[in-house]
């Protein structure tokens, strides 16, 4: 299909997708520029651009106003087979909203994106699954797929350069890539140049020779004796935008011929010379527009109304574009300033009408909030410094979420960097309190969320938009200020707000319901009401899927894996992290994700299956204690104390345990964690009425306490109190084998210390099956000495073998007294060996997260135990120690 | 750092009222640019303005302190 034919309505947002900024894709961003009627076809630049389809990179660079656009664009649509088109602009900014776009460009064309790829949520970041599915995607089409990207000059951040160049090379031979740009790009040219994997054309490539600048003056109108084309062509450089113009200039004069010769002796700079001569010569009226459009990326008659206060538009830019004036036509009513005649217009502008600049922008702004998309109102609006304007916008249109979906949404906040000063307004003030709550800056946020509510109220008009903002937010701020009360009072007082407004304002953005249930469930969660944080974080888990909702129904997930661990229940914690983890790549997030929670709760599981060097390099993963969230700090404490204890650091884990995590509620869970740790210290140092102190006022209904308490209250020679702790907790009965392993574990000691043996054997038994399936090596290996001897008899023994005590007898095994100096003191995991059998067939660490489907971090952990546990320090020698155990 | 940048032709009003910061002669068929310049940063930025305007920039030096 030629690629004309789906040039679709521009300017109009594209069906089914938005960008991480949640806005409607740009339909001229993907849709091929148009030829003018004068565009010259030059055979000898198109034939050179074919090889374009034989190399994996084509660098078409050239000077501003040198054709490069229109030369692609034209040879793109005569090739027969969908093209991707990209057309940068100055809102696509970092890597997060460049691959959104690219992936767009892609469907735009028919090349479809594969189903495990999601548009990344994220503006400023991607995550490197996302690249290596693309690559991947891309390999495996039988026709190489050719991309465009125009004016790549506007990208400046190397990360994507780079992003692009493992896309590329990985990709081959499924991805011909195309870069327009007036600069270099940051790519390793010269590698793909000596490989001869480059096609480039440049400035001197693009320049026209005399013969064509005949043909190209021919078709504007003007025939020429070859003499005089040639001074023209020596006098431009054969510059297209120069040859465009003189042309344009000539034909207004009465002896074009005679203007031509006056042009080539005189000294003028080319463009700025030739586009005053031409913008002279139009009436006051089309130039009053041009000037003013030069503030614009693109527009419409409307727009462009809007800016000059007149009616006058669409007639004026029909005319310029049949003229073959300024103006690029992108079809359906939108156009373009070609951007190097915007640039010296906007010079005239600033000249002729001083201050006129920032009331255009003012104007810009208002019109596109009504028919535009909301990064270009909030770039017009920055650039007209209308903060209040902004923030109302953002407010009143249900907006505010986008400033507070999570640490990446980073852009709406940047926006706002320019304002300074007093707010004297309720919106500036909500707009603010978001900003500084995004950033975890809970005292500065809360004292702008305060002024905005005392402004409300002293404020007599309705204005249920912003109040429904301060609520969200509020919400938020009690979540963070660890009070439940305050959350649930700003939930409930969001939900009376939510009919009031219009239905189909409130649907576009299904992110304020679910921020509202994850803060409101986060802050339950801290105060200990499981039963209701469970109810609303899984109503968000479940809730809409759409990019708006990735951050809140990742942190719902995670928050849940933490209910899951306080229940006992690893193996359903680990999977919550893993949806967290499969939705964060989804979407190209980059890490850290959510809060960090998941994290730890990884941790905790890990710590629970004996795992104290994985747990330690995951805790080593999470973010600081830059966020003010209780929960993810509090579960963060109790780890780290248990990682600390595990390693015999008893007082560094009692220090741990005794930071304090600030918060209005008091958190049953987060005390009895840490109280746990204290006394398992205490027990740990021979004190076991001091362990039974420190756990006996927190226990409550915490299952992991109650075990805990029982086993100090065993070790102080109360095996009545502690069996009586247990039946309790059994009869409560919500908890899983986290619970049920070591409370039969205290069980057995207690029959241990009667001397009832069949007892033990039988708790043991149960504990062993219990343990086996979530590989709960812990509780067995601190339960004490008196453990040992009942695991050495055959019977519990063969229940253990292979996971809690190694099995040297197991089938895949190295023999004993093999070629190896002896097995590795640990059994790899079942992780670590899909990790060591891609690390066999050379993947790179990039690569084995993308087919594993975890992070590079993940991998590099797993890399880190894999070592450890084989004694070696590099990959080669892990392969090869691998090999020499039967590993492989 | 003091700069000095020869252009290509011979620069309107205009057009050099939009680098406030240089001052400029001109000469046979090119304006030079002249002045301090804060840092490589803002180097850069002035050569991708020149760019922008379809200038062509024929010579670049750092002036002796």
């Amino acid at each position: 299909m030629a690629a004309t034919d789906r040039e679709v309505p521009r300017g109009a947002p594209v069906p089914g997708g938005a960008d991480p900024l949640g806005d409607p894709f740009l339909r001229t961003r993907f849709a091929l520029p148009g030829r003018p009627g004068t565009f010259l076809r030059r055979d000898r630049l198109v034939e050179h651009l074919g090889q374009a389809l034989l190399t994996p990179l084509t660098v078409v660079n050239g000077s501003a106003g040198a054709g490069k656009s229109l030369l692609v664009a034209d040879w793109a649509a005569h090739l027969g087979r969908p093209v991707a088109w990209l057309t940068l602009d100055a809102a696509v900014e970092g890597p997060g909203m460049f691959w959104a776009q690219l992936l767009q460009s892609l469907n735009a064309c028919g090349v479809p994106v594969p189903t495990a790829i999601d548009f990344p949520a994220d503006a400023t970041r991607v995550h490197h699954t996302l690249l290596s599915r693309l690559a991947w995607e891309l390999a495996g089409h039988d026709r190489p797929v050719t991309v465009v990207i125009d004016e790549f000059e506007r990208m400046t951040d190397p990360e994507v350069a780079r992003q692009l160049e493992f896309v590329l090379r990985h990709a081959r031979p499924g991805l011909r890539l195309v870069l327009v740009s007036r600069t270099e790009p940051l790519l390793p040219l010269h590698r793909y140049r000596l490989a001869g994997e480059m096609t480039e054309i440049r400035d001197a490539d693009l320049a026209f020779t005399t013969e064509e600048a005949v043909e190209l003056l021919e078709l504007h109108g003007l025939s020429l004796a070859v003499p005089v084309a040639g001074a023209l062509v020596e006098r431009t450089r054969g510059w297209a935008a120069g040859l465009r113009l003189s042309a344009l200039a000539a034909r207004s004069s009465p002896d074009p011929e005679l203007y031509l010769k006056q042009f080539e002796a005189g000294q003028g700079t080319i463009a700025d010379f030739l586009l005053a001569e031409v913008l002279e010569r139009q009436t006051p009226e089309t130039q009053a527009l041009l000037l003013r459009i030069s503030v614009l990326d693109r527009f419409c008659p409307g727009l462009a109304d809007a800016l000059t206060q007149r009616r006058d538009a669409a007639t004026i830019l029909a005319e310029l574009h049949r003229a073959n004036a300024f103006v690029e036509d992108f079809g359906h009513g939108w156009y373009r300033l070609h951007p190097l005649f915007r640039e010296i217009l906007l010079v005239h502008l600033r000249r002729r009408a001083p201050g006129l600049e920032t009331e255009l922008h003012r104007r810009a702004a208002h019109w596109l909030r009504r028919s535009g998309t909301l990064p270009e109102m909030l770039a017009h609006g920055a650039a007209a410094r209308d903060w209040t304007y902004m923030a109302r916008v953002l407010v009143e249109d249900l907006e505010i979420g986008r400033l507070i979906t999570g640490p990446g949404s980073g852009e709406p906040v940047d926006w706002f960097a320019g304002m300074e000063g007093e707010t004297p307004d309720p919106a500036t003030n909500l707009v603010r309190a978001a900003c500084e709550l995004s950033r975890s800056d809970l005292d500065r946020g809360l004292a702008h969320l305060r002024r905005a509510e005392e402004q409300l109220a002293s404020d007599g008009r309705d204005f249920p938009a912003a109040r429904l903002s301060w609520a969200v937010l509020e919400a938020l701020a009690g979540r963070l200020a660890g009070s439940a009360g305050r959350a649930e009072r700003a939930t409930r007082s969001a939900r009376q707000l939510m009919p009031r407004m219009p239905s189909r304002l409130l649907e576009g953005h299904p992110e304020l319901d679910a921020l509202l249930l994850t803060h409101r469930g986060s802050s339950a969660l801290w105060a200990g009401r499981y039963e209701d944080a469970r109810t609303d974080l899984t109503a968000v888990a479940r809730g809409p899927r759409t990019a708006s909702t990735a951050l809140p129904r990742m942190e719902a997930l995670e928050h849940l894996a933490l209910v899951d661990h306080l229940d006992g229940r690893p193996g359903a914690a680990e999977r919550k992290v893993s949806a967290m983890t499969a939705e964060a790549e989804r979407y190209g997030l980059a890490q850290p994700w959510g809060s960090g929670l998941g994290q730890v709760v990884l941790a905790a599981v890990a710590l629970g299956r004996d795992d104290v060097d994985h747990a330690e390099a995951l805790l080593a993963d999470a973010p600081g204690p830059r966020s003010a969230d209780p929960v993810p700090a509090a579960a963060g404490r109790a780890v780290t104390a248990g990682v600390l204890l595990a390693r015999g650091r008893t007082g560094a884990a009692l220090a741990v345990a005794a930071r304090p995590v600030p918060a209005a509620d008091d958190s049953p869970w987060a005390q009895g964690t840490a109280a746990l740790v204290v006394s398992e210290a205490l027990l740990a140092e021979g004190r076991p009425d001091a362990a039974v102190e420190a756990l006996r006022q927190v226990a409550g209904d915490q299952p992991l306490c109650t075990v805990g308490l029982a086993r100090a209250y065993l070790a102080a020679g109360d095996p009545r109190t502690a069996l009586r702790l247990l039946d309790g907790l059994e009869a409560h009965g919500r908890s899983g084998p986290g619970v049920a392993v070591p409370a039969a574990l205290v069980r057995a000691q207690a029959a241990a210390l009667e001397g009832d043996t069949a007892t033990v054997r039988r708790l043991l038994a149960q504990a062993l099956a219990e343990g086996r399936r979530e590989e709960l090596r812990r509780p067995f290996r601190s339960a004490g000495p008196w453990i040992d001897a009942f695991l050495a008899e055959p019977s519990l023994r063969a229940s253990a073998l292979g996971w809690l005590v190694p099995d040297p007898e197991a089938p895949d095994g190295p023999a004993p007294g093999g070629p190896g100096p002896g097995m590795p003191v640990e059994e790899l995991s079942e992780r670590e060996r899909d990790v060591l059998e891609r690390l066999a067939r050379a993947m790179s660490t990039e690569d084995i997260a993308a087919d594993l489907y975890v992070s590079v971090n993940t991998v590099k952990t797993h890399l880190k135990s894999v070592y450890r546990k084989l004694s070696v320090h590099r990959r080669n020698d892990a392969v090869r120690r691998a090999r020499e155990l039967g590993l492989l | 750092m003091q700069y000095e940048i020869r252009v290509d032709g011979h620069m309107s009003e205009t057009l050099i009222g939009s680098f406030p910061e240089l001052e400029h002669v001109m000469i046979s068929g090119q304006t030079l640019l002249y002045g301090p310049l804060v840092d490589e940063a803002h180097l850069y930025g002035l050569l991708a303005r020149f760019q922008s305007l379809g200038l062509h920039v024929v010579e670049l030096r750092r002036l002796p302190e």
